[in-house]
């Protein structure tokens, strides 16, 4: 397996920051000779009068899904050295069909734009200033979009979306990429009575080339010996997705907080997020381990008991427990909604409810809070022993678990009281409690 | 340069990316983080405290995605000088006024620039890098960027000479 960046957590380092400028200076140079520094030539795709780009895009995801597949094939890449998007069905929709707007209206896309800015393109420039507005105004309105955002499906593949071999399905693209670059070439050669490259021995060899590359593939994975790697473990691999489906991968917050408090042995409970985070709050019991270190650390805890992941959203939880899958271990969870969920769900006290409580759950509210926020080892903490004439222990609270405002206002400013505003970033935003 | 080389030298370009950084190409994340870096000039308190921005912390700048932005601005500027297409000029239809280009190009740029933090990627990160690696959302993604330039085309075809 080769040593990506991403692979052992140094993508924010100097190193990767130089590799990545030279990579970019590649990629640069790779758009500018393939004609896209002109808005003009770009958007000729959209008007069957410069078919460039399909040329250009299929060619380049073709030669990089050829040399992906069999870099996987030999075991130098897999799911834990190299990053997989997400997917998110609404939001990536949404997002191209939006984005085709921009496209076809500017006649520029990111990358290109700061190649055409490079090539003196005032309108690339203009269209680049639009996109950081664009970014702005995402920002501005990223809580309302919050029902899109959050609907995150984890890493999907499309051969397995469709039920297909990796080989099968990249031979298939394969085919069709061939038969655009003839269909692109014959647009051409209708348009302006000439076809540059319409049948040429170059064109036909470029794709014979392309499909015995992708026809390799069957015989690359066939040779593939049962081993770990996951294309040969079909049984277990169609149980995981099963078990997606009917949503045996998460553990509810509330499921969760019962049985921490029920003191469950069998858990281990995880917070992903950065040390830094996990000392400003986090679930009582869980360790802190970073994504990278998850094999080592939690190899003790393979396949005993259950592991439950979490962070504050829910996309690297699934795609952790997605990796460690592919390492064998068959008990990672994660929590459903996250760090938020839980203290949505479990935490947030009965009268900032919007909803109406049972008189059951308002019992277990109060024993959740009880058991979550009090500091984990009272004793030690000789501040709290200090102030534990003022009652300040938050422990001593109890059932029921609520402050009364007097007592707020009275303690407001002591370092040892913890205020813990439980709104959604918005409304934290436009009005809380100071501290 | 002969359309299908320059598709390959991109295709190695992105491989390279995956073998390399263990992530693939991408420039619409730059762009964006520009963007935050732009407002923490500005209202640091403010920005650190919205949700979306505010969780790249006080250097959205520090990101190797800004640094490839970077280099494509360089490579593209080196290649083109070598090839003498470098030339200041807003790039439209003979019959197209330059002001109405740069509106087109404006109102291009906001909905591609919000677009692709929605698709948290653009033609790069998702068309190219996330179709290469055949992920579900990148290929639909693709996808529906031709479905819709494809319909919307004929309606700003003007500011071209189609």
């Amino acid at each position: 397996m080769i040593d990506t960046f991403f692979g052992n957590g140094t993508l924010d380092t100097p190193a990767a920051f130089l590799a990545s400028l030279l990579i970019g200076i590649a990629f640069g140079v790779a758009l500018e000779k393939a004609g896209f520094g002109s808005s003009r030539r770009i958007a000729g795709i959209f008007y069957l009068r410069d078919m460039t780009v399909h040329k250009v895009m299929f060619t380049a995801v073709v030669v990089a899904m050829l040399g992906i597949c069999y870099a996987k094939a030999f075991g130098l890449v897999t799911g834990e050295n190299v990053y997989f998007l997400p997917t998110n069905y609404a939001a990536q929709i949404m997002g191209g069909l939006i984005f085709g707007a921009g496209f076809v209206m500017s006649g520029w896309c990111p990358g290109t734009g700061a190649v055409g800015l490079a090539s003196g393109k005032v309108d690339a420039l203009v269209f680049l200033f639009g996109a950081i507005g664009g970014s702005m105004l995402y920002n501005e309105v990223y809580p309302i979009l919050d029902p899109i955002t959050t609907g995150d499906q984890g890493v999907i593949f499309a051969f397995d979306s469709m039920g297909v071999s990796e080989a099968g399905f990249a031979f298939f693209l394969t085919l069709i990429a061939v038969g655009c670059f003839w269909g692109a070439e014959y647009i051409e050669k209708k348009r302006h009575g000439k076809g540059d490259l319409w049948g040429t021995p170059f064109l036909k060899a470029f794709s014979v080339v392309l499909v015995l590359g992708a026809f390799g593939l069957f015989a690359v994975a066939g040779q593939q010996p049962v081993s770990t790697s996951v294309a040969s473990k079909a049984s277990p691999e169609t149980a995981y997705l099963e078990d997606l489906q009917a949503g045996l991968d998460h553990m509810d917050p509330q499921e969760l907080a019962d049985r921490l408090l029920a003191g469950d042995p069998s858990i281990t409970l995880v917070d992903i997020r950065t040390p830094r985070e996990f000392a400003q709050f986090h679930i009582r019991s869980a360790l802190n381990i970073q994504v990278s270190d998850l094999p080592t650390l939690l190899s003790p805890h393979k396949n005993q008991g259950l592991i439950v992941l979490y962070s504050n959203g829910m996309t690297h939880p699934a795609q952790a427990r997605d990796s460690l899958f592919r390492l064998g271990y068959g008990n990672v969870y994660f929590l459903t909604d996250g760090l938020k969920g839980f203290l949505n769900a479990c935490l947030k006290p009965i009268s900032l409810r919007l909803e109406p409580v049972s008189s059951v759950l308002a019992f277990k509210i109060n024993a959740w809070r009880a058991f979550f926020l009090a500091p984990e080892t009272p004793a030690s903490d000789p501040k709290i022993i200090s102030n534990s004439s003022t009652a300040v222990d938050i422990s001593n609270l109890t059932i029921p678990g609520l402050v009364e405002t007097d007592w707020l206002n009275m303690n407001l400013g002591k370092s040892d009281v913890k205020i813990i505003d439980l709104h959604a970033q918005s409304e934290y935003n436009s009005g809380h409690i100071p501290g | 340069m002969n359309p299908y080389y320059a598709g390959v030298l991109l295709g190695v370009t992105l491989l390279l990316s995956y073998l390399i950084l263990g992530a693939g190409l991408g420039a619409s994340s730059g762009v964006a983080r520009v963007g935050a870096y732009m407002e923490l000039s500005v209202a640091p308190a403010r920005t650190l405290a919205t949700e979306y921005f505010g969780s790249w912390g006080e250097q959205p700048l520090q990101y190797y995605l800004v640094f490839m932005l970077v280099g494509v601005f360089f490579g593209g500027l080196i290649s083109a000088l070598l090839a003498n297409r470098c030339h200041v000029r807003i790039e439209r239809g003979v019959k197209c006024s330059s002001k109405k280009r740069l509106i087109f190009a404006l109102a291009g740029g906001i909905l591609a620039g919000f677009a692709s933090r929605l698709a948290s990627g653009c033609t790069s990160g998702q068309g190219l890098a996330g179709s290469a690696v055949l992920v579900t959302g990148s290929l639909l993604f693709l996808i529906c960027i031709f479905v819709s330039g494809y319909s919307i085309a004929w309606f700003v075809r003007r500011q071209w000479d189609d």
